[in-house]
C-alpha cells in the first residue's frame, strides 16, 4: 500500500517541467543509441550477406597449385555446421558441336572460342544470386543454383560471337553440353586477370567427363563456405595450420574494394553514435541540474518537517529509478519503429532482403545508456540535495547553487568516455573526440567570453536590438553557457554531417559515372596502334595503354626473396607473376610517397623501379634495396628509387612495380593493356571489336561496378539515417538548455511588463538575442567544424580535406534562425504569465 | 489605418478635472468562476484619487487588496466597470497599450523586491529607464542610487545585499522613470520594523520630493497613518475611512 502511494507521488512528479525534460533526453539517449546499435547490427547483417555475394560464401578457400581442395577439409567444415560448395575454374576452347569436324561456319559465326569456364557444385552461390535468361529475350531471374549437369549457361558475347541458339550443343573437350540459358551475372564477379576470355558457367561433376583438367593444367580450386561467423572462425583456427602456401583464405573484411568503404562506414556509425551518447548525455545533465534547483526549497521543508538525510536521498533514488524505468520503456518504445523503419529501407536495396530480427543484445547498451546518462550526470546534483540545510526555509544561503559543479562535470565524464570505449572499442578515437571537445569548449568559451564582453559598453534603450544586447550582457554567465552548449552541439552535428558529405563524395568520386568498365589486355605491340585508335573512336575520354611484361620477384639485396621475408610476411604477390611495367608519367591517381620520379634520378633511372607502397611495407622494402625480378628466362635486377600509393579501386589498370621507359624492361616481350568507359548504348561495339582483334581479350566490369555502387549507396543511406538521429538528439539538447532558463525569464518577463515592456519589444529582442546566439554559436561551430574535420579526415579517414564554403556561410543563419524559432518556443509560456504574479508572490 | 483607442470620459468630466484625478475608478467589479459557482473577489468599487495624494488600502489577508492593486496598475483587466490612469482609460486599452502607459507614468515597489538575479543593483536601476526610452539610463540609475544610500554598491548582484538595502534598490528602481504613480504592494512586510522604517522613511521622502501619487497596499498602521488617505477593504467593499484633520491637512 506504502509503494503505491509513493508510486503515485512519482507519477505526480512526471508533471514537473525539469522531470519533464530529464525524461524526454532519457528517452533521446535510448532511443538514438537503441535505434544506432539495431540498426547497426542489421546494416552489418545487410553490408555482409551483400558483400558475401561477392564471394558467393562467407568465405572462400582458393587453391592454385592444380590440385582440388581435400574432401576431408569440406567434411570437417559441414561437422561444423558450416555450408559448403565447389567451384573449378579454368580456360578453354568451347567448341559448336558440328564444327569440330567441319571446320568454322560458312555466315561467319566463330566455330570456337577461348572461354573462361566456371564449374559450380550443387549449393553454388551460398551467398547472393545467379541472374539467368532463359532466351534473349526471357526476363532476368535471380537464381539460387548453378546449371545442372548436361547443361551450359554462356554469357551474351560467347551467344553473340559463336552465333549460338538456346538449346544448341556445344562441346567442351570431350564432354557435349546443351546451352540452357544466357549468364547474365554472377554474384562472384572476379576481380583478377585470370578470367580474360568470356565466363561460361557449368556443373562440376561434368568436369570430369571434358577431360580438359588434367594433373599439372592451369586450373583453380574454390571451396565456398557460409555459417555463422563464429563457426567460420574455428574452421579457419582448424584449417590454418595446414593450409600451403598455394591456398589462400578470402573473407570480405580482408577483400580491398569494398572493406575500406565498411571500415569507414563503421567507423562512421561508431562515431555518430558516441555523438548522439555524449549529446543525450549533457541534456540529462542539464536539466537535471535545474530540477535538484528548483526541489531545493522543497527538501529545506521536509527537513523542517523532520525527514533525515537518508530518507530524503532514498526519496529521490526512487524517483531516479521511476525516471530510468520510464526513459528506458519510453526509449525502446520510438527506437524499434525507428530501426524497424531504417530497416525497411535498406532492405529495399538488396536483392534478397535480410530479416529484420529483434536482437535483445544490442537493447542492453541502450539500456546501459540510460543507467550512466542518470547515475553519473543526473543522481550527483539530486544526492546533493539532502545535505540542504533546514535553515533554507528561513533564508537561503548563498551561492550553492554551484557547488560541486567541477566534480559532477568530472564524474560524467569519465562515466561518458569509459561508455563510449566500451561501445567503439576503440580509445583512440573516443580520446581524440574529447581532446576535441575540451580544445573546443576551451576556445568557444574565450572567445564567447570575448564576444561578450564586448557588449559592456551598450546600454540599453527602447529598441529591440539595444535590449538584446543588454540581455545578452547582463546574463553573460548563462548566455556563456549557452553559447559554448549550442557551439559545441552545432559543431558536432556539422562535423558529423561535413564528414558524411565527404565521405559520399569521396566514394563517388572512386566510381564516377564515367568509370572505365572495361579492359582490354594482351594487347600486341603491332595491334597497339589500331587498338588506340578503334577505342578512342568509341570512348568518351583520353586513355592510357601500359606495357605489361609478367615476371617473379625472385631476389632481394642479394638473398632469394623467400627467405629474405620472413614467414609471417607471406606475401600473395610472392606466390605469382607480377605485372611489370614502364612508364614515363605517373598515373594521375597514384601518389609519390617517398624518393624521386625519373627524372630527378639522371642516368640511375635506366636501372630503377618505383614499388606500391603496400607492398613495400609488406616486403619491408625502402629505397636503394636491390631487387631482382625473373622475366622468362632473364633476370632484370632494379633498385628501388620510389615508393608510391595506388588507388586500387579506380577500375584502372594498376601495378605493383614501375620501370622507366628506355629503362630494363623495354628489350623484353611485352603485351599493353588499358581500361576504358564504354557507354551503355555502345555495348554491341565490343562485339565489333572482338571480331576485329580476336586475340585481345576483353574483362566487362559494368556489373561489378553496378554492385560497388549499390553497397556505396546503402551505406549512405545508413549514414544519412544515422546523422537524422543526432541531429535530433542535438536539438533535443538545445531546447533542454533553453528550457533550464524557462523559469527565469518568466519571472523577468512578468517583470519587464510590470515596469512598460510592450510584448512586441519583448518578442522581438529576445528573438534577436537568441537569433544572435545561434549566430555567433553558427560561427564558432563553423570554425570548430572545419578544424575537427581537418584533424579526422587526415587521422582516421584518410580522405582529403577541402574547406566547406556552401555550409561555413550558411551555417551561422541556420542556427539563428534554429535559436530563434526555440526563442519563440519558449516565449510562449513567459508571455502567458500575467504581470500579477508578481503581487500574488507564487514564486 | 490604426486609429488610437478613444478614451471615454464621464459625462460630468472634463479634461481639467481629469488631470486632477491620478487615478479614478468607477464600479469595478472582479469575479472569478469555480466551476458553477461565481466568487466577487470585488464588487462596486469607485474611489477617485488625485494627483500627489498618498493612499493606503488596508484590510485582513484575502480581503481582495492585492487584486484591488493589480487592477488600478492596469496588470489585470476587471470583469466589470473602469479604471481612469492619468485621465486615460486603462480598462478599453489593449495589454501593450497598459503596458506602455506603465513605462512612462508607473513605478511599482513589491513586497518581495522582485529584483532580477543576473542583474546588478545598477542595472536593476536602469531597467525601466532603458524601456522608458531615457537619455542617459546608467547616470541618473546611479544619481538614484547615491540617493537611497547604495553609492558604494551599485554593481553588487541582489543576493549580495541585505533585505532593506534590497528594497532600497526596489525604491530606486521604482522612481527612476520619474512616475507620475507610484503602486506598492506591502513594501515593508518582509523587512524588520527598523529596516522597515528606514525604508517608509524613503519611500514617503521621494513621494513628496517627487510629487508622485502613491498608492499602496500594507498590514503595516504606522505606514499606512503616513498616508493622507485610507481604504478600508472587507469582503470585496472599499470604505474610505474618516481620518483626523491633521492628516487630512496633510501636516
Amino acid at each position: 500500500m506504502k509503494s503505491a502511494m509513493r508510486f503515485v507521488a512519482n507519477l505526480r512528479d512526471f508533471r514537473d517541467r525539469s522531470v519533464r525534460v530529464v525524461l524526454m533526453a532519457l528517452i533521446i539517449a535510448v532511443a538514438t543509441v537503441g535505434a544506432i546499435n539495431l540498426f547497426a547490427g542489421h546494416l552489418q547483417q545487410v553490408l555482409v550477406t551483400s558483400s558475401s555475394a561477392f564471394l558467393a560464401a562467407d568465405r572462400q578457400l582458393d587453391s592454385e597449385n592444380g590440385q582440388p581442395i581435400d574432401a576431408a577439409w569440406y567434411r570437417e567444415a559441414q561437422s561444423r555446421g558450416l555450408e559448403t560448395a565447389e567451384m573449378v575454374r579454368f580456360s578453354t576452347m568451347l567448341y559448336t558441336a558440328d564444327t569440330s569436324q567441319s571446320q568454322g561456319q560458312a555466315d561467319g559465326g566463330a566455330g570456337f572460342q577461348l572461354v573462361s569456364v566456371k564449374a559450380v557444385s550443387d549449393g553454388y552461390p551460398l551467398r547472393g544470386q545467379v541472374e539467368f535468361q532463359a532466351g534473349p529475350n526471357a526476363a532476368v531471374e535471380a537464381l539460387q543454383h548453378g546449371p545442372a549437369q548436361g547443361e551450359i549457361w554462356v554469357n551474351r558475347r560467347v551467344l553473340a560471337l559463336m552465333q549460338l541458339d538456346i538449346g544448341d550443343a556445344v562441346e567442351v573437350g570431350a564432354l557435349q553440353l546443351s546451352v540452357a540459358g544466357i549468364l547474365v551475372r554472377e554474384p562472384d564477379a572476379s576481380f583478377g586477370f585470370s578470367s580474360l576470355a568470356p565466363r561460361v558457367m557449368m556443373h562440376a561433376d561434368d568436369v570430369a567427363a571434358t577431360q580438359v583438367v588434367q594433373p599439372g593444367s592451369r586450373v583453380e580450386y574454390v571451396g565456398l563456405f557460409a555459417g555463422e561467423d563464429s563457426a567460420l572462425e574455428s574452421y579457419y583456427e582448424w584449417l590454418q595450420p595446414q593450409m600451403g602456401a598455394s591456398h589462400e583464405w578470402d573473407s570480405i573484411r580482408e577483400g580491398q574494394t569494398l572493406s575500406d568503404s565498411l571500415a569507414r562506414a563503421e567507423r562512421f556509425l561508431l562515431l555518430g553514435g558516441s555523438l548522439a551518447v555524449l549529446l543525450a548525455a549533457v541534456a540529462v545533465a542539464v536539466a537535471s541540474r535545474q530540477y535538484a534547483l528548483q526541489q531545493r526549497d522543497t527538501v529545506a521543508l521536509l527537513k523542517t518537517l523532520g525527514l533525515q538525510s537518508g530518507q530524503i536521498r532514498r526519496h529521490y533514488q526512487r524517483r531516479l529509478a521511476a525516471w530510468g524505468v520510464a526513459g528506458v520503456l519510453g526509449g525502446l518504445a520510438l527506437a524499434l519503429p525507428i530501426y524497424w523503419g531504417l530497416s525497411r529501407l535498406a532492405n529495399r536495396l538488396l536483392d534478397r532482403p535480410v530479416d529484420i530480427a529483434f536482437d535483445p543484445l544490442a537493447i542492453w547498451p541502450a539500456i546501459v545508456t540510460a543507467l550512466v546518462a542518470l547515475f553519473a550526470f543526473a543522481y550527483p546534483p539530486l544526492a546533493r540535495l539532502q545535505s540542504v540545510p533546514a535553515m533554507r526555509v528561513l533564508r537561503s544561503a548563498v551561492s550553492e547553487q554551484h557547488r560541486g559543479i567541477v566534480k559532477d562535470i568530472a564524474l560524467g565524464l569519465s562515466a561518458v568516455f569509459i561508455l563510449l570505449c566500451v561501445y567503439t572499442q576503440n580509445v583512440w578515437l573516443v580520446a581524440a573526440v574529447f581532446a576535441g571537445l575540451a580544445v573546443l569548449m576551451l576556445v568557444l568559451g574565450l572567445f564567447g567570453w570575448g564576444l561578450v564582453t564586448a557588449l559592456r559598453r551598450v546600454t540599453g534603450g527602447a529598441s529591440a536590438w539595444r535590449l538584446a544586447l543588454v540581455s545578452l550582457f547582463r546574463h553573460r554567465r548563462a548566455s556563456l553557457a549557452q553559447l559554448t552548449v549550442f557551439a559545441m552541439v552545432l559543431t558536432l552535428a556539422s562535423t558529423l554531417y561535413l564528414l558524411r558529405s565527404s565521405l559520399l563524395t569521396d566514394w563517388q568520386m572512386q566510381l564516377p559515372e564515367d568509370a572505365p568498365n572495361h579492359f582490354l589486355i594482351n594487347i600486341a605491340p603491332e595491334q597497339l596502334d589500331s587498338v588506340q585508335a578503334f577505342v578512342e573512336q568509341h570512348s568518351t575520354q583520353a586513355v592510357e595503354f601500359y606495357p605489361m611484361v609478367r615476371g617473379r620477384l625472385t631476389q632481394l639485396n642479394g638473398e632469394p626473396v623467400k627467405e629474405a621475408v620472413s614467414k609471417e610476411r607471406e606475401v600473395r604477390a610472392l606466390n605469382r607473376e607480377l605485372n611489370l611495367t614502364w612508364m614515363a608519367e605517373m598515373p594521375a591517381d597514384n601518389e609519390l610517397q617517398e624518393g624521386q620520379w625519373w627524372p630527378e634520378l639522371g642516368d640511375r633511372a635506366a636501372r630503377a623501379v618505383s614499388v606500391e607502397s603496400e607492398l613495400a611495407e609488406r616486403l619491408g622494402l625502402a629505397l636503394g634495396d636491390q631487387l631482382v625480378f625473373t622475366v622468362g628466362a632473364e633476370e632484370v635486377p632494379a633498385t628501388v628509387t620510389s615508393i608510391r600509393s595506388v588507388q586500387w579501386d579506380s577500375m584502372k589498370p594498376n601495378f605493383y612495380m614501375a620501370f622507366a621507359p628506355g629503362g630494363a624492361l623495354d628489350s623484353l616481350p611485352a603485351t599493353w593493356i588499358t581500361s576504358f568507359h564504354l557507354p551503355d548504348e555502345k555495348q554491341a561495339v565490343i562485339n565489333e571489336f572482338t571480331r576485329t582483334f580476336p586475340t585481345v581479350s576483353v574483362l566487362e566490369m559494368e556489373h561489378l561496378i553496378v554492385r560497388i555502387r549499390d553497397i556505396v549507396t546503402q551505406v549512405g543511406q545508413a549514414i544519412e539515417a544515422i546523422l537524422g538521429l543526432v541531429l535530433a538528439a542535438a536539438l533535443a539538447v538545445m531546447a533542454a538548455v533553453v528550457t533550464a532558463t524557462l523559469e527565469a525569464r518568466q519571472r523577468e518577463g512578468a517583470l519587464l511588463r510590470t515596469l512598460g515592456a510592450q510584448q512586441s519589444l519583448m518578442v522581438r529582442s529576445t528573438l534577436l538575442e537568441f537569433a544572435l546566439l545561434g549566430w555567433i554559436a553558427g560561427l564558432l561551430a563553423v570554425i570548430a567544424a572545419e578544424g575537427a574535420l581537418y584533424a579526422l579526415q587526415y587521422r582516421l579517414f584518410e580522405g582529403d580535406f577541402r574547406w566547406h564554403w556552401p555550409l561555413s556561410l550558411s551555417l551561422p543563419f541556420i542556427s539563428a534562425a534554429l535559436l530563434a524559432l526555440l526563442g519563440r518556443w519558449q516565449l510562449g509560456p513567459v508571455l502567458k504569465v500575467s504581470p500579477m504574479r508578481l503581487l500574488r508572490r507564487l514564486d | 489605418m490604426s486609429v488610437a483607442p478613444s478614451t471615454r470620459h464621464s459625462s460630468y468630466d472634463t479634461p481639467a478635472q481629469a488631470q486632477v484625478h491620478a487615478l479614478r475608478v468607477e464600479s469595478l467589479a472582479y469575479r472569478v468562476t469555480v466551476g458553477e459557482e461565481s466568487l466577487d473577489i470585488l464588487s462596486d468599487v469607485s474611489m477617485a484619487i488625485a494627483a500627489g495624494e498618498s493612499v493606503a488600502i488596508v484590510g485582513r489577508s484575502g480581503s481582495g487588496k492585492t487584486t484591488l492593486l493589480g487592477l488600478l496598475a492596469g496588470l489585470d483587466s476587471p470583469t466589470e466597470g473602469a479604471v481612469w490612469l492619468a485621465g486615460e482609460e486603462m480598462t478599453a486599452m489593449s495589454e501593450d497599450q497598459r503596458a506602455a502607459l506603465r513605462a512612462q507614468r508607473v513605478g511599482f515597489v513589491f513586497q518581495s523586491f522582485q529584483l532580477l538575479p543576473a542583474l546588478s543593483a545598477l542595472e536593476n536601476v536602469m531597467l525601466p529607464l532603458e524601456l522608458a526610452g531615457k537619455d542617459d539610463p546608467r547616470e541618473r540609475a546611479s544619481d538614484l542610487l547615491q540617493r537611497v544610500g547604495l553609492g558604494e554598491r551599485l554593481n553588487h548582484a541582489p543576493r549580495q545585499l541585505s533585505g532593506g538595502e534590497q528594497q532600497r534598490v526596489a525604491i530606486a528602481r521604482a522612481f527612476a522613470a520619474a512616475p507620475k504613480i507610484l503602486f506598492a504592494d506591502e513594501p515593508t512586510g518582509n523587512l524588520d520594523a527598523h529596516t522597515g522604517e528606514t525604508v517608509s522613511d524613503l519611500l514617503m521622502a521621494l513621494n513628496r520630493e517627487q510629487g508622485t501619487t502613491l498608492v499602496m497596499v500594507t498590514h503595516d498602521k504606522t505606514l499606512a497613518a503616513r498616508c493622507q488617505r485610507q481604504f478600508h477593504i472587507e469582503a470585496g467593499r472599499v470604505s474610505e475611512v474618516r481620518l483626523n484633520a491633521k492628516a487630512e491637512l496633510g501636516l
